[in-house]
């Protein structure tokens, strides 16, 4: 089978500051979200903002740990037991494809959605399910993504990274592969 | 591996004989013991003695290299029994017991981390690598560990033991909570398409934990009776665990070493609902979605699907929303339906190769999976598979094809076809 080629078209990523979230987020929809989750949604619309595209074909997701604060508040709750009662908000934000899965409730995105979590090989995993996609020409368009928070005894560190891939050229930064390098020190 | 058995031969007993695995808490350590559930009954112990590894490894990975062993010689692609127990003395060799302070169970994780795949143990024949889906990762060892976090305590290090522990040149890990597995199986299959390799493993594998069963009974998705799936009276799920393994490889390559294909991969899909991040829509927008793209895929049209093996989970939400995607895809003419959740619990990650593991044996073995526990219809759901010894001789080699659902948190839903070969 032959293979099309594969293009990045825009990258957006935060460092360990966050932005001003009131930008993107009413008060309540900002208090619900962890601040993975505000992250996360940031940089995916910024990403698609500058790539000129209201909608992608898929979304794929990485993250080495998930959310381990809000792990660390169910688990906490669980073992510590007398009025800390375990709640079902960190449970359900701790299940690691609730970050992809929260970019397209936000997009109304209904196309392909998955999330890998494999440590440091997770953005790897996520960026191969894309490219792969789109050179067999199943989609042209992924919003692959990478997030993580820091969390010492995992060792885990803040990261919020976006790509936009596509199979057009038009509008690209360059090639998947010549980027693939910088993207996976990023 | 599930709570019907360990292996195919116990499964297609329990299947045929219609026994459910699900019964009151043995193994698991929780204070919530008032609710049933679908346990692998092997402690981790037992499934340390039978897999050859260390038994302070976390229970989702004990449940992996077991089902792997057997997928692995199924296909011809472990040597002899020998290897295991050469594996085991690397494995413990290379990988710190529990137990020991976190920090430098923590150093050596990474030690052993870095070091692989090069310091793999040499028990596979050829490179060959591994697409697992898991959620609870090492969850049951960071819960007995509390306050620290196991070593392998998230879903790419338990994996990565297993892989490791056989001698897979690589790994990686899908987390799309309870359609994990069945993503793993889309993965795999674009890796074979793109030609990045000739044959892969894939499935999911998720071990009970005090953790999950909690998170699910926050949510108040549990039910404290036996799950009755598409029936009127269900009031939520039973958790499960166990793990399943297919072993993926192109026509060409099975043909050049003479290996016998059990079934092809015709058709996958994955969509979201996007939706709720816990629910799902009332029109089954993502279910229905997922399904259509695998027909589509399969270049098949609905009625040529002889059974759905349904998500069906027993909770009021998914069989409602499932039921009316199944209606939007098959309108009048519904195949026959049955969810196997009443057998194994919800053995959510593992549960799209658990049942894929159920279908396969079913068009080996021409029958259909009958439901257990339905009773009484609900006009929002449709009405399960639920007999007879009889009918199902009747269908015997006449079905081809078979669609299985497996939908995730957060809407991540995925559907896939397996079809006689």
């Amino acid at each position: 089978m032959s293979l099309r080629p594969v293009y990045i078209r825009a990258i957006a990523s935060l460092g360990a500051e966050d932005p001003d979230f009131r930008q993107l987020f009413s008060p309540l929809e900002a208090r619900r979200m962890g601040r993975l989750l505000k992250r996360a949604v940031w940089t995916s619309r910024k990403a698609l903002e500058s790539a000129g595209l209201a909608m992608p074909d898929a979304i794929v997701t990485g993250t080495d740990f998930g959310s381990m604060i809000q792990s660390e508040a169910f688990l906490g709750a669980l073992k510590q037991g007398g009025d800390a009662t375990p709640r079902p908000t960190n449970f359900m934000q701790s299940t690691h494809n609730t970050i992809g899965s929260l970019i397209a409730i936000q997009l109304g995105c209904h196309g392909y959605n998955a999330t890998y979590s494999h440590k440091g090989n997770s953005f790897r995993s996520a960026l191969q399910d894309a490219w792969m996609q789109i050179s067999l020409g199943d989609i042209d368009t992924a919003l692959v993504g990478w997030f993580d928070e820091a969390f010492a005894p995992v060792g885990s560190t803040d990261k919020a990274v976006s790509v936009v891939l596509t199979a057009s050229p038009e509008g690209a930064m360059g090639r998947y592969e010549d980027l693939l390098g910088t993207l996976l020190e990023s | 591996m599930s709570a019907i058995g360990c292996g195919q031969a116990e499964t297609l007993a329990a299947l045929r004989e219609r026994r459910s695995g699900i019964g009151p808490v043995k193994y698991l350590e929780t204070s919530l013991r008032d609710f049933p559930v679908g346990e692998v009954k092997l402690s981790n112990a037992e499934l340390a003695a039978r897999t050859g590894a260390p038994d302070t490894w976390p229970r989702t990975t004990l449940l992996s290299i077991l089902a792997l062993q057997e997928a692995l010689l199924q296909a011809s692609l472990f040597p002899d029994g020998k290897a295991f127990s050469s594996a085991k003395k690397k494995a413990d060799a290379s990988l710190c017991p529990e137990g020991k302070a976190f920090s430098s169970a923590k150093k050596k994780a990474d030690a052993t981390e870095n070091a692989f795949p090069s310091g793999k143990v040499e028990s596979l024949q050829e490179s060959l690598i591994l697409v697992s889906g898991t959620t609870v990762g090492g969850m049951d060892l960071s819960e007995r560990l509390y306050p620290a976090y196991s070593p392998w305590h998230s879903c790419g290090d338990s994996t990565d033991l297993a892989a490791r522990f056989l001698g897979f040149s690589e790994a990686t890990t899908l987390s799309t909570a309870c359609s994990s597995a069945a993503n793993a199986f889309i993965y795999a299959a674009n890796l074979i398409r793109c030609g990045l390799a000739e044959r892969v493993v894939a499935g999911g594998a998720e071990s009970l934990s005090d953790y999950h069963l909690n998170g699910f009974n926050s949510l108040m998705i549990l039910d404290r009776e036996w799950c009755r799936p598409f029936d009127a009276t269900r009031a939520g799920l039973n958790l499960g665990e166990g793990a399943a393994f297919l072993v993926l490889e192109t026509e060409e390559s099975a043909l050049e070493r003479g290996a016998k294909p059990l079934a092809v991969l015709s058709g996958w899909g994955n969509a979201c609902d996007a939706f709720h991040q816990t629910a799902s829509s009332e029109n089954g927008e993502g279910a229905f979605l997922a399904m259509s793209k695998a027909l589509k895929v399969a270049g098949l049209e609905p009625s040529q699907i002889d059974y759905v093996n349904a998500h069906g989970t027993g909770t009021p939400n998914n069989d409602a929303s499932e039921s009316m995607a199944l209606r939007r895809i098959f309108g009048d003419c519904i195949p026959p339906v049955s969810s196997t959740k009443p057998y194994t619990g919800h053995t959510t990650s593992a549960s799209g190769s658990i049942e894929a593991v159920f279908c396969l044996l079913a068009l080996q073995h021409g029958f259909l999976p009958p439901q257990l526990n339905w009773k009484e219809a609900d006009p929002a759901c449709i009405t399960p598979f639920c007999h007879s010894e009889r009918s199902e001789e009747s269908c015997e080699e006449s079905f081809r094809h078979i669609l299985s659902n497996a939908f995730g948190f957060g809407g991540n839903d995925t559907s896939f076809i397996l079809s006689r070969v």
